[in-house]
């Protein structure tokens, strides 16, 4: 039973990282940047699904709320940030890591805001549906209809984001202007505007993320919460996993860390929660550096 | 790049620091504790220096190292009553070799996952705090200098005392730092940083160079750690926020990632921003939320703001518009 247990929580945690994973892949396919900022979207568009929450009342209204302002917010920093930042630092000896400073600056940024706007003290978004465990046989699980509901939706999601993907003109002109931009505008691809687009997509993808890691959880969040560092560091590390250009490798990469942290929790300590994906993250790197489904081409950015 | 022999950099540093000296005499005791501060930040800000501006990888965990290198430093004071100054050494010998393990892993990285994995260190090294007992959990443990020698005065005071330590520790470190820059090893790193592969031609070791970049960054930031609850007073995982990482960085930036010579500038900004924003709060009368937050809200803008338009900060950018003009007025 506890074997049972920790392979549906492992999935579960999981499928919210391949979520964010998603996100980390989606920006890097279309500017080539790892979005630190990332996690503060996320919390960014839990905030808006918790005063849509609290003002309609309905949570499955409130998610593509979310959803919508993640990724309107998510566009507007390719649209002012990084296309300023591609301009300005393209030479000089800090080129290469002024992306990676500049989404840093960004989460502080946002951070900081949305502790000025909503305050630092914990605010909470109310689980849609029962998070005690189900029973069977008499024993109560730790799977719960929540934890069900979140996998069924992280599934949906994912469909839907394939069917775009390999189904439809706009999905043809992401993946195109992914693997090569120049040949895309030559085609006619407004490249620009696809790039803008995916950031979009990230931004919806890891508002999802963030509403559904803080349900998951407790249903509490606050500007500090350590649930978003944690998201953070997971959906990086899981999209590094996967390859960082492939979204199967996302979702494969994000499974496989949930189920890997919550062994090393059931398993061994509950106290190594947060230098458990420190010390994965270090054998992946060291044993497989180009991920589980990655370009051949090694580690460089 | 630097025209100044070590031997002159020498004298100008003892000069430096008799100004320090007079200065520290002169003013409050709330100053002299910010000139602890900044002297701290000096130190932990040119360890980030050598590190991203000179061998070209980004660290988002100095701020785990210098936890390593405060929590060695108390351990050996509190468990074995290891005189002060030989503490210091002892944490920059302990970051210096958990540097030189990150930096084995960091050679093999670029970029985003040299970030991404410093990342990781830096949320996960402070929680292991609560997880051993002889770490004092959340509390910490209190670090203490102990009095200052009754040979320097009755009214020579404990924040006194902390500045002599720190601004000390910052002449030394920054005068061996800006010699190793000038040295081959920095010729070596920035070879590396500019063009990997055209180093490695010129038979540059790129791999055990950048190693050795991490190892000596890491003991500089122990060092910095160890000062740095020297001034609190105590150690514990909640003076080593991740937030401290992102400040260190924002100096670098601010400071110019690529040379030294500015590192004051981002110290000095860091230590002022908190009173900045005390006083921008209060002329604005704003509410408590944004009291509390104005000081992390202008801290990332600045880092923002920098990277977008003084990506190699303003000495570099002075450097390069006086070579500029330089070169017109020969034309």
């Amino acid at each position: 039973m506890q074997l049972l247990n920790t392979i549906l929580i492992g999935i579960t945690a999981g499928s919210i990282y391949s979520l964010m994973a998603i996100a980390f892949v989606l920006v890097w396919r279309s500017t080539r940047v790892i979005n630190f900022a990332q996690a503060g979207m996320a919390l960014l568009s839990t905030y808006f699904g918790y005063e849509a929450v609290t003002r309609i009342g309905s949570f499955w209204l409130a998610l593509p709320i979310a959803m919508l302002g993640g990724a309107i917010f998510s566009a507007l920093v390719e649209v002012i940030l990084m296309r300023v930042l591609v301009k300005h630092s393209s030479s000089g000896p800090i080129a290469a890591v002024a992306p990676i400073i500049a989404t840093l600056g960004l989460l502080g940024l946002i951070r900081s805001v949305i502790a000025m706007i909503w305050g630092g003290q914990d605010l909470r978004i109310p689980p849609p549906v029962s998070n005690n465990g189900f029973t069977v046989n008499g024993e109560v699980l730790v799977f719960s209809p929540l934890k069900l509901l979140i996998l069924i939706t992280t599934l949906i999601l994912m469909a839907l984001l394939t069917l775009l993907f390999q189904r439809t003109n706009l999905g043809l002109s992401l993946r195109a202007s992914a693997y090569a931009p120049e040949i895309a505008r030559l085609s006619g691809i407004r490249v620009g505007l696809i790039r803008t687009l995916g950031w979009a997509l990230a931004g919806a993808a890891g508002a999802v993320a963030g509403v559904f890691q803080t349900v998951n959880g407790n249903g509490n969040f606050s500007p500090d919460s350590i649930e978003f560092s944690l998201l953070l560091v997971s959906g990086f590390i899981a999209a590094v996993i996967g390859g960082l250009d492939s979204l199967l490798g996302a979702v494969i990469g994000g499974l496989f860390l949930g189920l890997v942290i919550s062994f090393v929790l059931i398993y061994l300590n509950g106290g190594l929660f947060f230098i458990a994906p420190f010390v994965i993250l270090l054998l992946v790197l060291f044993i497989r550096p180009q991920g589980i489904i990655g370009a051949k081409v090694g580690r460089r950015a | 790049m630097h025209k100044l022999k070590p031997r002159a950099h020498f004298a100008l540093f003892l000069i430096f620091g008799f100004l320090l000296f007079l200065a520290s005499n002169r003013v409050d005791e709330l100053r002299v504790y910010q000139g602890a501060s900044i002297a701290v930040f000096v130190i932990a800000i040119s360890s980030l220096i050598l590190l991203t501006g000179y061998s070209g990888q980004v660290s988002l965990g100095h701020g785990a190292l210098m936890a390593i290198g405060a929590y060695s430093a108390t351990l050996a004071r509190n468990e074995f009553q290891i005189p002060i100054i030989v503490t210091f050494f002892i944490a920059v010998l302990a970051a210096a070799v958990g540097g030189a393990l990150l930096g084995a892993a960091a050679a093999r990285l670029s970029g985003p996952y040299l970030a991404g994995t410093t990342l990781a260190l830096a949320i996960g090294l402070p929680s292991l705090a609560n997880q051993f007992s002889i770490l004092g959990g959340e509390q910490g443990l209190l670090f203490d200098v102990g009095f200052p020698p009754l040979g320097l005065g009755e009214d020579f005071t404990q924040y006194k005392w902390f500045f002599w330590i720190a601004a000390l520790a910052a002449l030394i470190s920054t005068w061996l730092l800006s010699n190793i820059l000038s040295s081959r090893y920095g010729r070596n790193w920035r070879a590396g940083r500019s063009n990997e592969v055209a180093a490695q031609i010129c038979g540059i070791n790129t791999g055990r160079s950048k190693i050795l970049a991490f190892t000596i960054s890491a003991g500089i930031a122990g060092l910095a750690g160890a000062l740095l609850s020297m001034t609190i007073g105590t150690v514990s995982p909640s003076a080593f926020p991740l937030a401290l990482s992102f400040a260190l960085l924002t100096g670098a930036v601010l400071s110019g990632v690529s040379t030294l010579s500015g590192v004051m500038i981002g110290a000095v900004t860091l230590v002022a921003i908190p009173e900045i924003a005390d006083v921008v709060a209060h002329r604005i009368g704003s509410s408590e939320n944004i009291t509390t937050n104005l000081p992390g809200f202008i801290v990332s803008a600045l880092l923002i703001v920098t990277v977008l338009f003084v990506p190699n900060g303003p000495v570099e950018q002075h450097r390069a518009r006086a070579a500029k003009k330089a070169a017109k007025k020969k034309l």
